[in-house]
Order: C-alpha cells, then structure tokens, then sequence
C-alpha cells in the first residue's frame, strides 16, 4: 500500500450512529417502574469477538491468525484477555461491573448481514418473519410506552403499540406549527395520521442533539437517570464489517464501544447501579485470515455487558477451541451459548419479567436456557 | 390527482410547470425511457438552467487524479500547526480535489431540473439495488458509478449492467475486491515467500453479488459457491492509491477494466454449477449466468414492484414483469416497460421516499432550494448544503451505509421524526425556495383531489401553512393519489 493511505479517523462521519430511547412514561400513566433500565449497543458488520476478547491460552489463536491477532491486550484471566483499546470496559470488569460471554451467537449460520441483522432484532425463528423486535416485545409485557429518539424506529424496539420517536430536526428556515399539524393529522389515515397527531402534541424542540455516538450515549444515559426518563436505550454503531485491513478498523470500532460504555456511565451516574448494557451483533467472522488483511462473516462471536447490575467480572464461555475440527465448518468460532439467553437475562432483571414467559412471548422459544445466574448473582 | 401526475408521482418526478403535460401517458411514459439528458442544472441561485459545466464532470482517469492529489494534500497540510490555517487549507483542498459533494449537487440538480424523469427515478432505483456507499476511497467513484454504470446503461440488457457496476472502480473498492487475490495466483505464491507479506482471498463482492445483486439466498448457494465467485473476482480493480503509471499497467479503458493477472486465480470455476473459465472474461460469463438466473428474475422483479407499484405486490404483478424480462432475455426497456404499464394501471397508493417527495415538491412549486455549482462548498444564510440536506432526510446515495441499501416499504420511513422533517422541509422550501407557483396554482395542475383542497382551505391565511399542508397532504406524499 502506498504512503498516502490515508487513516478512516481523518475522514470518519459519524453518521451511522444512531441513538433510540424507549419506554418514556407517559405523564400521568400509573404504574409501578420496572426494577431497571436496559441499553444495547448494535453493532453493525459483524464484531469479531476474537479480536475484543482474544483467548489467547488457545495455543490455535497464534496459528490462525498470527498477522491480526492482538498483542498487547490486558490478561483477565489465564485464558482470555480484553483488547487495549477497551480500557474503560477492563477497568468495569475489575470492578465487577462488567462481564463478557464468548462463543456465542444468536442462533443463525448463514452469515448474510441482513438476514443477521434482521434476526438479531427481530429475534424471530427465521429471517424476516417478524415485524416486532424482541425489547419492543419486552417492554410491551412489561407495560412501558415506548419513546425513541431518533430518525426512524429500528426493528429492535417495535412491537410497542405506544411506540414514538422524536430527533431534532436541524434545517434552516422551518417552522412547525401545531395546529397546522393536527388539521394535516385529520386528513390522514391509518397509522400516519396517528403518527402526526402525536407530533401536533410536541413542543417542537430545536435543540441540538450530538449525533456521535459517544455523546449519543451519555445523553442516553443522562435520560434514563431522571426520575421520568427512558427504560430502554439502543445505539447503533456500524463499520464492523472488516473484509480488510481488520486491525486498525477494529482497534478504532472497539475504542468507540468502550468510550460508549463511559458515556453511558457518566450520563447514567446513580443509575448505574441499576443498569444493564450489552452489545449485540449478527455473527462473528471466520477464525482464519483472509487474504486482504481481513476476516470474513463468520458465527460465533463475543457479547460485551457493562453495568452495576453485575454481580462479577469475568468471561462465561463454553470454550469450543479454535483448531479446525472445532471450528464451525471448519472456519468459524463455534457458538456453544445462545445469546438469546444473555438478552433474555436481561430483560428479566431490567423489567423484572419472568423467565418463562420472555422465552415464550419474547423469543418464541420456550425452552430458552436461563443464564440469569451466571450475570446477576 | 390527474393520472398524468399520479404516474409522475410513482414513476417520475412530477412535471414542472411550463412542461407540456402528455396526453397519452402510457406513450409518453414509454418513449421517456429513451430521453436521455446531458446534467441540467444552475451555478447560482438566480442564473438560468444550463448543462452542467464539463469541468465539473471529470471522466475516471481525472478522477483517479483528482483523489490522489486530495489525499497528498491532506497529509501535507497535516504538518500545519495553526488549527484555523490547517482548516481553511483543508476546505481548499475539498474545494479543488473531492468530487463527493459535487456529484451529490449534480444528483439534486438533475432530479429537480432534468427533462428525463423516468430515467432519473430508475438510475436511483438500480443505484439502490448496487448500493456503493461511501469508503473514503471511492469518494469520487460513487457518482461516477451512478450515472455511468446506471444510467447509461438503462436502455441495454440488466446483464450489460450488471458486469458494468460489477467491474466499476467503486463497486470494486466498496466491497474491497481490490485487493483480494486468488489463492494460487502467482501474486500470493510470491507473496508467501516474503516476510511480512500477506495476500489472500476477500469474498465481500462475491457475497453480496450473489445474496443482494442477483439471485438472493431463496436460490440456496452454498458457501462454497460464494468462494468459488470470490475467485472468478479475483484480480478485478486497483487500489486507488497506487500511481498512475500502475494504473495504466492494469486496465485500458479509462480505468473501468482493472484487472490484474497476477492477482487472477488460474483454473475453472464452478459456481452453482455452472463451469466458468479462467482468466478476465469469467467473470462476465459468471454476470451472464447470473443475470438469467431465474431467481435473479423474481427477485429483481419483486423489488421493482415493491418500489414503484405496492408496497405488498400481488403475486401476477412479479409475474407481469418476470415474464417481459423473461420473453425479452433481460432487455432493461422491456422490463422497465412492464413496470409502467402496472404503475398505470395500479390503484396502490406508494408513499414515496423522502429524497423523491423534496424533489417532487421543488419541482411542483418550482422553487430554488439548491445551491448553484458556483458556491457548492459554501454555506450561505438561507440554504442548507446539499449533504446536509439529505443527512436530515436520512435518505443520501453518497452516506456511509450498508449495501443492501434503503427499503422501499411504508413502515421503514414513517416515523414521528421522519414526517416532522417533510412537514419541516416543505416550510424552509416555501421561505427561502422562492417558489413560483402558489399551492393552488398547483392544485389546479395537478387535479388535487377534495380532502387535499379541504386541508389547504383549513390552513386558513398564512401561505407558508397552506404550502405545508398542501406539501404533506396524504395524496402529495403518495399515501392517497388514487
């Protein structure tokens, strides 16, 4: 590569970032608050989890992928280290207020982006067959009204008949004048004049919401902190997808989610202790390197959860191994936990709903595994 | 709504006033599909719409300059220490090197000036379907892509297109084929001897031409099909960054065939069974397998009735389109044909994408809402900048963004925040627009129906609230234009 490569830093937008809160009580709607409040971090692209949490006491790891493998990652135990660009996500974890699962995945093999992301979301039994994501399902058992902010409503949080967004909107010389709004609502039908009359009922907020990701999640929590504010969060980070040049664009995706974890910690302070944040992803990429410096989409990968609802710091794995005959055919981390189990543990301890009925209702599959245990006591 | 503005609506981008407004829809929507157009647009906000200037539309090779020299003077203005100095030298080095927010300009300009709606609203139909988005280092490859991989290409067979996108510099560098070599090419046979070397397959390209350009996962390849496309792509492109002199080694048509041998996989491929040779044209003989492929035909065909018919298309309505693209082995004119016979006859209303909705308002009110090419890297009090305005409408071609590109149905762009941005552009566009023609003046064009004249009428004095409502009324949004 010749010497004008340029670093992606110089020219990053943050663009692809997007924040979604969710579950804003509704003023003088009773109910008694759920025990805590649940943020997700998206992650589009497909984290590669050897890389965030390197098992570098897997003798296979060097052999693999000798040429991306980080070196000088932060030992967490004799197997397993973090990533130095997660350096706020280590110091939780010695703090027992962070945890990761490793070797695992939502149970899809296909490793196509869209149907992972459609089904990391969507949590349905195959691709694109539900409309409703799995935390709008959530906090629609859970009884909270949603509210997101942000531009469109993602998958994830659907499912909540209160669903609302709102994003500041940003563009010069424009006025919105509410009862211009709600004549405009009585001329629709069906779901947009709905949508326009909740809009003729806002004050028309001009103020300027940070768009990086990192400001997205302080806000987030700063939001859920107040005694009012938001039950759900969910950010959306991409550019994960490291077909090339995996170790700088991981290095600097990485750095991202750990700072959104301290953004999320300082906007949330007190409220941190009831708090519960996780990443998701589609899948994982393949153990071997491809030949441009890069990994392909893969299975199994690694989940990254932060908050003071943690009982204790440390990796739940099932380790499968790395050598070939370990690897999902043949070139993939294995997935041996399902994370739909992380995600319903979580739900349980930030809506306090029953196991059950979040295998049932949420997941559609009753006989989900229970990890409750291993995260929250 | 006339029919003739009901077909603009979902097919084209509104007539504006002072066009003749055809008599015969169908004919006229017909022979739109060979009205080619050079670029309208204007240089400031008041001069009149003219051809773009040909400076501004540098071919590939000019471009391949171009980025080299907007990366060169980056670094170097690195080692300036003054932040207000290194700011103002960055913005100069945008101004005369990157072509990215030119080629958005020009985009806005020839979907609100352009005589070839039609044309327009196909290039960004395909545009969608062969998302490039932006990696940096296809910044002035994107728009290039657009209009010369898509657009003149619209009137030939969906195989000529396909292999023309495939082989674009910026489908190559987007889905980081340029670097990918084969696993016995005598590129990574060297590079193994080396110290520090390291070459290999990529499958990105080959993934996705297989899962999103052609024939979907309902045809149910296998992974082994996706390697064996990787290896009939390996060899396609060049890096960006390298010099001219490299450059000119890989390819001899202005860039558009870089292919390296030595990067080239030797030997036949299999790819869901078909045999394909070895060496450059593989691939095209991969593109044509894959272009008839008869999941390729009822998945493309889905897609343009989701995106310009219904939002839920009626199974014979696939089929309408499947069976002109099947009869007519892949002819675009034919296939796009069917499709404006069913737009016609359709009585599906079709919410249209933000992007088309602004231009459809612009163009009806004939306003002036962009800025001329004169000043497209300086702000100004009253109009936004173009990649501004189409970060609020969360809806750009030249956006980072996932190559599945953006949906077509209802529900992925109806959101409280969505519509308050429509309810908010059509307001700036009526103050600072100088829009020509009042709402009822348009209203009478258009034949808007009675519950949109009701609403303008409710909307009572203020013409900046009748435009609005007008702009938002279900039937301008393409929810009730039947």
């Amino acid at each position: 590569m010749s010497k004008y490569k340029l670093t992606r830093r110089d020219f990053l937008k943050f663009s692809g970032a997007s924040l979604f809160l969710a579950g804003l009580p509704i003023p003088g709607y009773t109910k008694d608050k759920p025990p805590g409040n649940i943020s997700v971090i998206l992650l589009e692209g497909g984290m590669d989890g050897l890389t965030a949490v390197p098992p570098y006491g897997d003798p296979n790891l060097m052999k693999m992928r000798e040429k991306i493998s980080p070196t000088n990652f932060k030992k967490v135990n004799p197997f397993f280290g973090l990533h130095s660009s997660l350096r706020n996500f280590t110091s939780l974890m010695s703090s027992n207020n962070a945890s990761v699962i490793h070797a695992t995945s939502f149970p899809y093999i296909k490793r196509s982006h869209f149907e992972g992301q459609n089904l990391m979301q969507g949590a349905g039994l195959s691709p694109f067959s539900e409309k409703t994501g799995w935390l709008g399902r959530a906090l629609d058992l859970a009884n909270v009204p949603g509210n997101a902010l942000s531009l469109d409503m993602p998958l994830i949080l659907r499912g909540n008949d209160d669903n609302d967004n709102f994003y500041p909107a940003n563009i010069k010389n424009s006025s919105v004048n509410t009862s211009l709004i709600n004549l405009i609502s009585k001329a629709h039908d069906n779901d947009e004049a709905e949508i326009f009359s909740k809009l003729s009922h806002k004050s028309s907020s001009s103020s300027r919401t940070p768009r990086d990701p990192v400001s997205l999640a302080e806000y987030a929590g700063k939001e859920m902190s107040k005694e009012n504010g938001p039950t759900a969060s969910v950010i959306r980070i991409g550019q994960f997808d490291t077909h090339a040049n995996q170790v700088g664009a991981h290095d600097r995706q990485l750095k991202i989610i750990d700072d959104v974890f301290a953004g999320y910690k300082r906007g949330l302070g007190d409220a941190w202790d009831k708090s519960i944040i996780l990443t998701l992803t589609e899948f994982g990429r393949t153990v071997a390197v491809n030949g441009t410096s890069g990994t392909e989409h893969g299975y199994g990968t690694a989940g990254l959860l932060a908050g003071g609802t943690i009982s204790k710091g440390r990796v739940i794995a099932q380790w499968p191994g790395l050598s070939k005959k370990d690897q999902f055919e043949g070139r993939d981390l294995m997935a041996t936990l399902d994370y739909r189990s992380v995600c319903a543990a979580c739900i349980e301890r930030s809506l306090g709903l029953d196991h059950d009925l979040i295998a049932s209702k949420v997941f559609f599959a009753p006989k989900l595994p229970r990890l409750y245990d291993y995260l929250f006591s | 709504m006339n029919q003739q503005f009901r077909v603009a609506q979902k097919i084209g981008l509104m007539f504006r006033p002072g066009t003749a407004i055809p008599d015969d829809i169908k004919t006229w929507a017909i022979s739109q599909l060979h009205s080619t157009s050079p670029a309208l647009g204007i240089e400031s906000i008041l001069s009149k719409v003219e051809t773009w200037p040909q400076t501004l539309q540098p071919d590939l090779d000019e471009r391949a300059k171009l980025f080299r020299l907007l990366q060169g003077t980056y670094l170097k203005n690195r080692e300036i220490k003054n932040t207000k100095e290194k700011q103002a030298k960055d913005h100069q080095n945008k101004i005369k090197h990157s072509m990215i927010k030119k080629d958005e300009l020009k985009f806005a300009h020839r979907n609100v000036y352009g005589n070839d709606q039609i044309r327009l609203r196909l290039m960004s139909f395909w545009s969608n379907h062969f998302t490039i988005g932006d990696v940096f280092m296809n910044e002035a490859l994107i728009g290039h892509a657009m209009e010369e991989a898509i657009l003149d290409n619209l009137n030939g067979s969906f195989s000529d297109m396909l292999y023309k996108v495939t082989t674009h510099p910026g489908m190559l560098t987007y889905l980081d084929n340029n670097y990918s070599a084969g696993e016995e090419s005598k590129h990574n046979i060297w590079c193994k001897r080396q110290v520090d070397c390291q070459a290999g397959l990529n499958d990105n390209l080959g993934r996705e031409l297989l899962e999103l350009h052609t024939v979907s996962p309902m045809a149910g390849y296998s992974e082994a099909d996706i390697k064996q496309t990787a290896k009939v792509l390996a060899g396609w492109g060049a890096n960006q960054d390298s010099t001219i002199d490299d450059l000119k080694g890989y390819g001899t048509t202005n860039h558009w065939d870089m292919y390296k041998t030595h990067y080239a996989e030797p030997g036949n491929k299999t790819v869901m069974g078909k045999v394909i040779g070895v060496g450059k044209g593989g691939l095209r003989q991969l593109t044509d397998h894959l272009a008839s492929n008869e999941y390729t035909i009822m998945h493309i065909s889905e897609k343009l009735c989701q995106h310009f018919v219904s939002d839920n298309p009626q199974k014979k309505d696939i089929d309408f389109i499947a069976n002109s693209w099947k009869r007519s082995k892949g002819d675009l004119d034919q296939i796009h044909s069917a499709v404006i016979e069913l737009v016609i006859n359709s009585r599906d209303d079709k919410f249209q994408w933000p992007m088309n909705w602004l231009f459809q308002v612009i163009r009806l009110s004939d306003a002036s809402y962009f800025h001329g090419w004169g000043s497209v890297h300086s702000g100004s009090k009253n109009l936004m900048e173009v990649d501004q305005v189409f970060e609020e409408l969360g809806q750009s071609f030249f956006s980072e963004r996932q190559p599945n590109g953006y949906s077509s149905h209802k529900e992925e762009w109806l959101s409280g925040a969505m519509l308050e941005r429509r309810l908010r552009f059509a307001s700036a566009i009526h103050k600072v627009g100088r829009t020509k023609s009042s709402p009822e003046q348009i209203m009478d064009r258009i034949g808007a129906n009675m519950t949109t004249r009701n609403l303008v009428k409710s909307a009572g004095q203020n013409s900046n609230d009748r435009f609005t409502a007008l702009m938002c009324s279900p039937e301008l949004m393409g929810l009730k234009s039947v």
